[in-house]
């Protein structure tokens, strides 16, 4: 008997809960009250892959960036197949595409049956014409994870360079 | 040869294909039409929702407002043109007694013989053909204009229908693509957005260029005291729609009335020169300004799209066939584009 009142006072989380939790862990998403996140949870599409599926080829037009929530994805450079990571839940790819639709630098093939979350570059310029505020709150959190992953790569240009000079 | 073979079986499928989207289309004709209509306002109303949205507002609020302000412009519009428009079918209604109309058209038989006499113009029998195309004028317009239970159904279901589309379009459009598969997701999306930003410009333009210079004529008109101004301004401002055809409609129309109304040619230059000027105003200032990627088409395709959107729609089609045409050229040309992005890839 206790068992049901349990049930039934037990809070739900629901799938837009889910959702809700992953995105507030997204860097890009830092600082955004529940009702912002809400605003994006309501632009994202979310998609599932079966294993071994291709969610973008290498050299196709990059048009969004994926959350994972559920699943694993391998990022591979083609054509040599060389795998060069592997991102897991709560990961994300392919954020540079929010800004341009310069062509997709590798291919990202689902490892596992996984659900993603797509956020697209013209639902984001829509939002950020409806509602500039948040707009310019994703933008500034945008260029300082590209601006992160920027300095991350010029380290190891540095080290490279020394390597290679030494 | 056999390459040759494939292409002509491959376009006989292709005709096929148009036949049948042709016959299901005209089976549906009344609510195709219907959601036409309503798409293309739905359309031209979505900058202001999102312009209201970016002051705050939700999307349904914003809907909301947008309807309650449309119904307040048009009940003032109605209240200030309705009577001047009213009077003006009044005067029709009443120029056309029997009596008066076989004087007008015997008028303007002799004088339509002696002025083109050069040209070997004989007898006209102006009446006699006249009460031919009345009798024929009549059925049609019967047939057309007085379904008062099909106009009363357009009145309540357009507004219906436009409502919903404008504030749920966004969750319609994430409903359709949730459909797609992964493979075209992208491509899909892409496709939509393209389509949305230049179909949004083209159709927004179109209406405000048709705005600008139906008030423009009627102005003119006015000035010039041609009677039923203001039916022939919103003649020709629908009229623009229709490029290359739409402008001369108008003032073939204004300068008939004008002939006939005043028995002499005179006023007719006048009309010629403010249409001329109203057209080099619109082809030089309005529309590069106001229609952002204008569509160019072939005049005979628009001849051609003018039959046949008139043969399944009626007038409304003769209007909107240019806007739908551009409307498919703009998706098969963005489809190629990207789909050429993806075979490149």
């Amino acid at each position: 008997m206790s068992n049901i009142w349990t049930n039934i006072f037990k809070p739900r989380q629901t799938e837009e809960d889910t959702i809700l939790a992953v995105l507030m862990r997204i860097p890009i998403f830092e600082g955004l009250d529940s009702k912002e996140l809400r605003q994006i949870e309501n632009i994202l599409h979310q998609r599932e892959y079966a294993k071994q599926e291709t969610i973008f080829f290498q050299g196709e037009p990059g048009l969004g960036m994926y959350i994972i929530i559920q699943g694993d994805v391998d990022i591979i450079s083609e054509p040599e197949k060389h795998q060069l990571a592997e991102l897991h839940e709560g990961d994300f790819f392919g954020e540079l595409s929010l800004l341009d639709e310069s062509p997709r630098t590798a291919s990202a093939v689902a490892k596992d049956p996984s659900r993603l979350l797509c956020l697209f570059q013209s639902d984001l310029n829509d939002l950020i014409t409806r509602n500039p505020g948040l707009g310019v709150k994703i933008l500034v959190q945008l260029a300082r994870t590209i601006g992160a992953r920027l300095r991350k790569t010029n380290d190891h240009v540095t080290e490279l360079k020394k390597v290679y000079q030494a | 040869m056999d390459k040759y073979l494939n292409r002509l079986i491959w376009l006989i499928c292709l005709a096929a294909v148009f036949y049948a989207l042709f016959h299901f289309i005209s089976t549906l004709a009344d609510l195709v039409k219907i959601l036409i209509i309503s798409s293309l306002i739905a359309y031209i109303l979505d900058p202001l929702a999102v312009s209201l949205e970016s002051r705050g507002m939700s999307r349904t609020s914003a809907t909301l407002v947008i309807f309650l302000s449309l119904f307040l412009v048009i009940s003032a519009v109605l209240v200030v043109v309705l009577p001047a428009l009213t009077d003006q079918i009044a005067a029709i209604q009443e120029g056309m007694t029997p009596e008066a109309t076989a004087a007008l058209v015997s008028r303007l038989d002799s004088f339509l013989t002696k002025k083109l006499a050069f040209l070997g113009v004989g007898e006209l029998n102006l009446p006699e053909k006249l009460q031919k195309t009345i009798v024929n004028a009549g059925d049609w317009v019967f047939s057309h204009f007085l379904d008062v239970v099909g106009l009363l159904t357009h009145l309540v279901l357009i507004p219906f229908i436009v409502f919903f589309l404008l504030k749920d379009g966004r969750a319609m459009k994430k409903q359709f693509i949730r459909y797609v598969p992964n493979r075209y997701f992208e491509f899909s999306l892409n496709l939509l957005s393209k389509m949305d930003s230049q179909l949004g410009n083209f159709l927004r333009g179109q209406f405000i260029d048709a705005l600008i210079v139906g008030t423009l004529s009627t102005f003119a008109l006015w000035l010039l005291d041609v009677k039923y101004f203001m039916l022939i301004g919103i003649f020709t401002g629908l009229a623009n729609l229709i490029p290359f055809l739409g402008p001369v409609a108008g003032v073939m129309l204004a300068v008939t009335v004008s002939v006939v109304d005043t028995g002499s040619f005179v006023a007719a230059w006048y009309i010629l020169a403010a249409f001329a000027g109203i057209k080099l105003l619109d082809d030089g200032l309005i529309q590069p300004i106001v229609v952002a990627r204008s569509v160019h088409m072939h005049p005979l395709l628009v001849l051609l799209v003018v039959i046949i959107g008139g043969k399944f729609f009626g007038i409304l089609g003769m209007l909107l066939s240019v806007p739908a045409t551009g409307f498919m050229k703009v998706a098969l040309k963005e489809s190629v584009l990207i789909f050429r992005r993806y075979r490149m890839a």
